[in-house]
C-alpha cells in the first residue's frame, strides 16, 4: 500500500485537481456559456502562488524560515523547511479574488457574445495571458518560476487541501443547482429569450456563472503550482482547455457529478494503462502496446465515449428516482 | 436507490478492476522489483553475458539462452536486496507529444548505449536493463513517469527528463526519494541546484554560446553592430539569448541593436527581418528552433542580408537543411557535441547510430548516450567496491550518486566530469559552419578549429 501511494500520490492529487478544473468549466456551461477561459485563470492562480511563495515570502536558508519582508520591515516569519499551509490558504484567497476581479472585467464585455464567438474570445484571453507571461520578467519568461516550496512532506499530503476543497466545491455546485440562481442558470441555458422574459437578469447571471468558474480555476492553479513545484507559460494553455472540455463532455454536462467523474477517470486513464503494462506475466507485445500505445487507446476511448455516451457517462436520469419526487413539490411551493 | 446502484454497478466493476490493476504490481514488487517481464534467468557467467548482450533488445535476453536450462533466479533473500540481474536504469523522456522529436532522438541514444555497454561487459558481468517510461511533454507526465520508475521498477538511477521545465517538476521527486538523476538535455540555469541527487550531462547554454561569437569575430574582425533575435516562447532560446547578449556587450564590447522576438510557431518573419536589415548589422544571432530559425535565416537572406549569421543550439541538427536549403550555407553554430570528434567511444557511437538511422547523430542522442554512460561507469565502480547485489536499493542509489559525481568519463561528447553540485564540466565545445552541397538540399557541418 505504501508503494501504491508513493507511486500514485501525485496522480491522485492531480486527478482531483482535474475534477475541479472540469467543474470550473461546467459552471459557465450551466448557464449555457461555452467558455474556455478556465485554463487562463488556472495559469493566473499558479503564478500568484509561484510569485508569493518564491518572491514575496522567500525561504531564507540562513534563518531556516520563510520570511515576509516589506522593504526592511519584517511582517511575518514562519520557521521550518515546510511552506506554511496558512500561507497556501492566503494564496488561494488572493488568487480567488484576483480571478474574480479579472473575470468580471473580462466577462462583462465578453458575455455579450454568444456561442462560438464567446468561445473565441475566451481562447484569445488564454493566448494573451500566455504571451504576457512569456514577456514579463516577473513571471520568469518562457522558463517560468521554479523551486516553488512544498507545504507537505509527501505528494499525498496535498490531499489534506484538495479533498476538502473538492467536497466543498461539489457541495456548492450541488446546492447551486437547486436554488434560485441555479434555476436561473438552467433557464438561460435552455432558452435565453424565455429566461429574459421571465425577468431573469441575463448579464448578471452569465457573469456570475463565469466568475464562479474563474475563482475555482484560480484556486486550483495555486495548489497545482505547489504540487508540480514549478510554473511556466506552458501551464493552462488552449490545449489544456480542450482536455478539460473533454472531461466535462465525456463525464456528462447535465449534472455536477459528470465533470467530477469525467475529470478523475479521464485524467487517470493514461496512467492506469501505464500501470497495466507493468503487471508481471503479461505478454510482451501487450505490455508494449499498453505502455507505448496508451495515448492511442486514450484517444480511442474518447471517440468511443462520444459515440456511445453522447450525453456523457453520468446523466441526470441516473438519479431520476429522486428528482421525479422532488420536483413537483418544489414547484408547488413556489 | 436500488436502481442507482444497478446502473452504477458496471462502472464500479470497471473501476475496481482498474484499481486492482494499478495495485497489482505493488503487491509483487517485494522480490523482483526490477524485472517487468518476469522470468529472469541467471546470467551471471560471462559466457551467457555475451548472448544477452548480442540480442538486439533487452527483452530477448530472456529467451536467448540456447539449450541451457534456465533456473529461475527470482527468489531472493531480503525484501529490499537487489535480485540477481539485470541492473535496472530508468529512462524517462518525452516519447510522445509535441516534444517527441527531441525525446525520440534520446531514445535512440539510450538504446545504442544499452547495447554498447552490454557488449562491453555490462555492469561487471551483469547486464544493464534500461526501463523506459514516457513523460510526454508536460510536467505532470514527467512526475508520473519518475514515480513509476522509482517506486515500481526500483531503478537505481534515472536519465531524464527532456525539457528543463519538466526537470524542475520531476527532479524534485527523485531528489526527495534519493534517486540519482542525470539530465540529458536540461540546459536551463538552476537544474543541478535542485538537489544533491540531480546532475546533468548537457552543458548549460552559458558555456556553449560564447564560442560562436569568438569564431565569428575570427572570420570577420570588422564586426561592430550585432542584431539579436530569439523565440520568446521557448525556454531554451530565452536562456541562450541572454548569454549571447551578455557576450556581445560585456565580453566582446560590440554594439547590441534592439532585440527582436518571434514565436517558434511563426512562419512569416518579414517584419523582424526588415527591421533587422534597416539597422544594417554586421552579425545576426538567432536563438530559436530548427524550423522557425531556419525560416528566419532563409527570409533574412532573401531580403538581402549578406553578413554572418550565428545560429543557437536549436540549429544544431541536420533538420535545418530542408528548411533554409541553399541559404543555410555559411551559418555558424555552437555545439556541445560534434559527430566528427575522433575518439574510440564516439567512433563506435557514430557507427551504431549510422547503422540504425542512416544519418549522422545529433547532440540529443549523444548526450542521452553519455547520460547512460556515466551511470554505467559509476555502477561498475560501486560494484567493484561492494557488489551491488549485496546492497539494498536505497544504499545502491546513494552509493551510485556519490560515485557518479566523483568520476571522469570519456564520452562521445569528449571528456566530462561533474562539479560536486552536479553541473557538467565539459572541456570540448565546437563551432561548426554549415556547408551546403550544390543541390541545395543536403549539406554538412564543418568543424572550425
Amino acid at each position: 500500500m505504501a508503494v501504491f501511494f508513493a507511486t500514485y500520490g501525485s496522480l491522485i492529487v492531480a486527478m482531483l485537481l482535474a475534477a475541479m478544473l472540469a467543474l470550473s468549466l461546467y459552471l459557465p456551461l450551466l448557464a449555457g456559456q461555452l467558455s474556455l477561459a478556465s485554463p487562463g485563470f488556472y495559469a493566473l492562480g499558479g503564478y500568484v502562488a509561484a510569485i508569493i511563495s518564491t518572491r514575496v515570502v522567500p525561504f531564507d536558508s540562513g534563518a531556516q524560515a520563510y520570511i515576509w519582508r516589506m522593504g526592511t520591515h519584517e511582517v511575518a516569519r514562519f520557521s521550518g523547511p515546510l511552506y506554511p499551509v496558512s500561507l497556501l490558504i492566503v494564496e488561494m484567497l488572493v488568487a480567488g479574488v484576483l480571478s474574480a476581479v479579472l473575470a468580471i472585467v473580462l466577462g462583462l464585455p465578453a458575455l455579450r457574445l454568444r456561442g462560438i464567438y464567446l468561445l473565441l474570445a475566451t481562447i484569445a484571453f488564454v493566448q494573451i495571458l500566455q504571451v504576457v507571461t512569456q514577456v514579463l520578467d516577473l513571471t520568469g519568461g518562457a522558463i517560468g518560476i521554479f523551486n516553488i516550496p512544498q507545504p507537505f512532506a509527501s505528494q499525498l499530503g496535498y490531499a489534506w487541501v484538495v479533498v476538502p476543497l473538492l467536497l466543498l466545491s461539489a457541495g456548492f455546485v450541488y446546492r447551486l443547482e437547486r436554488i434560485r440562481i441555479g434555476r436561473a442558470f438552467t433557464a438561460i441555458r435552455e432558452d435565453e429569450l424565455a429566461a429574459a422574459a421571465m425577468g431573469i437578469n441575463l448579464a448578471y447571471h452569465k457573469v456570475l456563472a463565469f466568475t464562479m468558474g474563474a475563482v475555482l480555476a484560480g484556486i486550483v492553479g495555486v495548489i497545482s503550482a505547489h504540487s508540480i513545484n514549478t510554473w511556466n507559460s506552458r501551464q493552462g494553455t488552449f490545449d489544456a482547455g480542450i482536455t478539460y472540455l473533454a472531461f466535462v463532455l465525456i463525464g456528462g454536462s447535465r449534472t455536477f457529478l459528470g465533470p467530477i467523474i469525467g475529470g478523475i477517470v479521464l485524467y487517470a486513464l493514461p496512467e492506469v494503462l501505464r500501470g497495466l503494462a507493468a503487471i508481471p506475466g503479461l505478454p510482451l507485445a501487450l505490455a508494449q502496446l499498453l505502455k507505448d500505445g496508451r495515448l492511442i487507446m486514450y484517444g480511442l476511448l474518447l471517440v468511443l465515449g462520444t459515440i456511445f455516451f453522447p450525453q456523457g457517462l453520468i446523466r441526470p436520469n441516473l438519479f431520476r428516482h429522486r428528482t421525479v419526487e422532488a420536483t413537483p413539490r418544489k414547484i408547488e411551493q413556489q | 436507490m436500488r436502481r442507482i446502484v444497478a446502473r452504477l454497478s458496471p462502472l464500479l466493476v470497471i473501476g475496481t478492476w482498474l484499481l486492482m490493476a494499478c495495485g497489482a504490481p505493488t503487491s509483487s514488487t517485494t522480490g523482483t522489483g526490477a524485472t517487468t517481464s518476469s522470468t529472469s534467468s541467471d546470467t551471471t557467467t560471462p559466457a551467457t553475458m555475451t548472448t544477452t548482450g548480442g540480442g538486439a533488445t533487452a527483452s530477448s535476453a530472456t529467451t536467448t539462452e540456447g539449450g541451457t536450462t534456465t533456473n529461475s533466479a527470482t527468489t531472493t533473500g531480503g525484501t529490499t536486496a537487489l535480485s540477481g540481474d539485470p541492473v535496472p536504469l530508468g529512462v524517462a523522456v518525452a516519447e510522445t507529444s509535441n516534444t517527441a522529436a527531441l525525446g525520440q532522438e534520446q531514445v535512440i541514444g539510450v538504446t545504442i548505449a544499452e547495447k554498447y555497454f552490454n557488449d562491453h561487459g555490462g555492469i561487471n558481468g551483469r547486464p544493464l536493463k534500461i526501463i523506459r517510461q514516457d513523460t510526454a511533454g508536460d510536467e505532470n507526465g514527467a512526475i508520473n513517469a519518475f514515480n513509476a520508475l522509482i517506486n515500481q521498477s526500483k531503478v537505481l538511477g534515472i536519465v531524464g527528463p527532456t525539457l528543463s521545465q519538466q526537470a524542475f517538476a520531476a527532479d524534485k521527486i527523485a531528489d526527495t526519494a534519493k534517486v540519482p538523476v542525470v539530465g540529458p538535455s536540461n540546459t536551463a540555469k538552476g537544474i543541478p541546484q535542485i538537489g544533491p541527487y540531480v546532475a546533468r550531462v548537457s552543458a548549460p547554454v552559458a558555456v556553449v554560446a560564447p564560442n560562436a561569437v569568438k569564431a565569428a569575430l575570427k572570420q570577420n574582425p570588422q564586426i561592430k553592430k550585432v542584431a539579436v533575435l530569439f523565440a520568446q516562447n521557448d525556454a531554451f532560446s530565452k536562456s541562450e539569448t541572454g548569454t549571447f547578449q551578455q557576450t556581445i556587450t560585456k565580453t566582446a564590447g560590440l554594439q547590441l541593436l534592439p532585440v527582436q522576438t518571434f514565436q517558434t510557431t511563426d512562419t512569416d518573419f518579414t517584419s523582424q527581418a526588415t527591421s533587422v536589415l534597416n539597422q544594417n548589422p554586421d552579425l545576426v544571432i538567432i536563438s530559436g528552433l530548427a524550423v522557425d530559425g531556419g525560416n528566419l535565416v532563409k527570409q533574412l537572406r532573401e531580403l538581402g542580408y549578406k553578413g554572418l549569421i550565428i545560429g543557437g543550439n536549436g540549429f544544431n541538427t541536420p533538420n535545418i537543411y530542408p528548411v533554409c536549403k541553399a541559404q543555410c550555407d555559411g551559418l555558424l553554430i555552437a555545439q556541445a557535441y560534434s559527430y566528427e570528434l575522433v575518439t574510440p567511444v564516439n567512433t563506435d557511437f557514430r557507427k551504431s547510430y549510422q547503422d540504425l538511422q542512416k544519418r549522422e547523430p545529433g547532440q540529443l542522442a549523444a548526450q542521452a548516450f553519455a547520460g547512460v554512460q556515466v551511470f554505467v561507469e559509476a555502477m561498475r565502480e560501486v560494484d567493484k567496491a561492494t557488489p551491488l547485489k549485496g546492497l539494498s536499493v536505497e544504499a545502491a542509489r546513494t552509493a551510485i550518486n556519490d560515485q557518479l559525481l566523483k568520476g571522469k568519463y570519456q564520452t562521445p561528447l569528449g571528456p566530462i566530469s561533474f562539479t560536486p553540485e552536479g553541473e557538467v564540466i565539459q572541456n570540448d565545445f565546437y563551432v561548426a559552419q554549415v556547408k551546403m552541397n550544390a543541390d541545395g538540399a543536403t549539406g554538412k557541418f564543418v568543424l572550425l578549429k
